[in-house]
């Protein structure tokens, strides 16, 4: 089953009003429980491309399909639903808010589902558990090393079954060891709960992990 | 709750900025319950010594004597006031009823003649309060705050006083008279002849109003009667145990004058009091000039704050937003974080304010003497409730209003921009 299906788009970024064009003619489809690579190296356009897919961005020509929804045209409030429900990010910052405590940002996605505070807590220490950090969970980002913060990061993606998880270059910002880490710990979702990851990177080892790689150069996919 | 508790987890986050922050609240706070409190006490003390020493609360004239007394003040007297004085004592809230009789006349030492106005009073009601045996200026100033007319020398009338007056302070300078002295009263009685009377000086005394202590002399009001050949009053004044009470007590006589179709007016003290009124109306605005100050600061202490606050986290806000978070929920955030730190330092202002306006009340601050008045006083800023109330939602009110654009530039962050920036 498709997932994600994105037709003929273009992306153009404005740089005094010269249109710099960051995707050309892309066409990929992306089913359920894949585990794929977008590889290129920086400033080939694979941050562009995973928002587009994340409902972050809109492309300027072409169409993206999510869950056999098309978001292209639609409004931030709506994007934002569709984020909501069906998408999760795993960044290369780790991104987690250094206010709340580890399990508090694994919660912080499930503050829309309709549960009451008591599951929240239990499946967010659940997803915890599930990245070998429940006895981290009252801990603040800052206390963390950059290895449990990112696995803190993915417990925070998974904790919603979301359709698809989106990482941008997600070891970009950790040592070799801890970058295999966390990709074996994706590559373990996608295994055991048939989780769909699409990840960038411009690491060859970890690009052997994947079950699929495409890859983007110059905005266009060879 | 999510966005309350990140809210108050943000707020806390500086602390040290939270804290410069919330001393702008503060100090905002104080200055205006400081203030409110101050001008109140002055508007106080203004009242109530106007009314211990002039003007009663309520005072009562024959019909007409406003307009034409002063042409004619011997045609518009109050005869036999006995079964009307009881009445009004009858009313709930009268203190007492005493009656005055005002004329002119000239006042010779032998040497020298001077015009006066004379005012008849009952003594065993219109007291004086005796010159204070202390030298301490603070003490001094506290016992002005009474109110009553204070004497400077000698000592005040007393019920059984005959041949005795007490001069205002200025009108004694200009005859030069001690107490003790002889002095003699000339003055046309109300049937026209003329009528003089030897006097002794009792004593000299002061009050707030410098006009008056220039022009006028008490007497007791039945030497006043003899001198000007008459057993009626002028004016009944009427002391009300609460100055609150003076509309409705104003309402009760109004409305025993029609029914009993008694030939009588009144006025009020504040109608009386001009003076009063147009000071009440001259700081009001002076207030209203000071309070657009501080919320001035106060709003550009916050702004600045929240402002920094929208700067230094672009990025999380981008993170909330990619996990979903509308524009709204972005607005919201800031909101809540500006109507925290309002509450808590409208909180903490208020009871700053209240603990500092007590403390500086208790000591006392002392005053000149105001605009056509001669004495020093005490000010003691009042706790007003009103005012506590006003000022805490000021602070509520105003730091959601300077968090609304920095709320708004938030919200209006592209996603992919905002996870970029470092």
């Amino acid at each position: 089953m498709a997932i994600v299906t994105i037709e003929n788009v273009h992306k153009n970024y404005f740089l005094n009003k010269t249109a710099v064009p960051a995707l050309q003619a892309i066409n990929l489809v992306v089913h359920k429980g894949e585990f794929l690579a977008i590889a290129g190296p920086s400033g080939s356009g694979k941050t562009t491309l995973l928002n587009l897919i994340g409902c972050m961005d809109t492309p300027t020509s072409g169409k993206v399909f999510i869950d056999e929804v098309q978001t292209d045209q639609l409004s931030s409030d709506q994007l934002a639903d569709i984020r909501r429900e069906k998408i999760s990010f795993i960044f290369q910052n780790f991104n987690l808010l250094p206010v709340l405590s580890a399990v508090e940002n694994v919660e912080y996605p499930l503050l829309w589902k309709r549960l009451s505070a008591k599951e929240k807590r239990k499946k967010a220490e659940q997803a915890l558990d599930s990245v070998g950090l429940l006895r981290f969970a009252k801990h603040k980002p800052l206390e963390l090393s950059g290895g449990q913060q990112q696995r803190t990061a993915i417990a925070r993606a998974i904790v919603t079954d979301p359709l698809v998880i989106l990482a941008d270059e997600p070891t970009a910002n950790l040592d070799h060891t801890m970058g295999e880490e966390i990709v074996n710990l994706m590559k373990k979702n996608n295994q055991e709960k048939n989780m769909t990851f699409i990840f960038s990177t411009h690491d060859q080892k970890i690009m052997d992990k994947a079950s699929r790689i495409v890859r983007i150069w110059d905005g266009k996919l060879i | 709750m999510m966005t309350i508790k990140i809210a108050v987890r943000n707020i806390f986050r500086h602390k040290a900025r939270t804290f410069i922050t919330l001393s702008a609240i503060v100090f905002g706070c104080v200055a205006l319950i400081f203030a409110a409190g101050f001008l109140e006490d002055v508007f106080y003390i203004m009242r109530e010594s106007y009314i211990k020493a002039h003007t009663g609360h309520i005072q009562l004239y024959r019909r007409g004597f406003s307009e034409k007394g002063r042409l004619q003040p011997y045609q518009y007297l109050i005869d036999k006031p006995g079964a009307i004085i009881a009445r009004i004592k009858s009313i709930e809230g009268v203190d007492f009823v005493t009656s005055r009789l005002e004329f002119s006349g000239l006042l010779s030492n032998g040497e020298n003649t001077i015009s006066f106005i004379g005012q008849g009073i009952e003594p065993q009601y219109e007291k004086t309060l005796l010159k204070s045996e202390t030298t301490d200026f603070r003490q001094l100033a506290k016992n002005n705050s009474e109110g009553s007319p204070i004497m400077k020398a000698g000592s005040p009338l007393a019920p059984t006083d005959k041949y005795a007056i007490v001069l205002g302070q200025g009108l004694a300078a200009s005859i030069d008279a001690k107490s003790g002295d002889s002095l003699t009263l000339l003055t046309n009685t109300v049937h026209g002849s003329t009528n003089a009377l030897d006097v002794t000086v009792k004593g000299i005394f002061e009050t707030s109003a410098k006009v008056f202590d220039d022009h006028f002399l008490r007497l007791p009001l039945t030497t006043a009667q003899k001198l000007l050949s008459t057993e009626s009053v002028q004016s009944l004044v009427i002391r009300l145990k609460k100055t609150e009470d003076t509309a409705r007590v104003k309402e009760q006589l109004v409305s025993i004058i029609q029914q009993d179709k008694l030939d009588l007016e009144l006025k009020t003290w504040d109608e009386i009091s001009d003076f009063y009124t147009k000071t009440v109306i001259l700081f009001d605005k002076f207030f209203f000039v000071m309070k657009l100050t501080i919320i001035i600061v106060v709003i550009s202490g916050i702004f600045n704050t929240m402002n920094m606050a929208v700067m230094e986290r672009i990025s999380e806000i981008g993170t909330i937003m990619a996990l979903g978070v509308k524009k709204r929920g972005v607005i919201s955030l800031f909101l809540w974080e500006g109507a925290l730190l309002g509450t808590i330092g409208g909180i903490i202002g208020v009871i700053a304010g209240v603990v500092f306006t007590s403390i500086i009340s208790y000591i006392g601050i002392v005053m000149p003497p105001p605009p056509g008045a001669t004495v020093y006083w005490l000010n003691q800023p009042m706790i007003v409730p009103l005012s506590l109330v006003y000022t805490f939602l000021m602070a509520l009110i105003i730091s959601i209003i300077s968090s609304l654009y920095p709320a708004y530039k938030a919200s209006r962050l592209q996603i992919t921009e905002a996870l970029r920036y470092r």
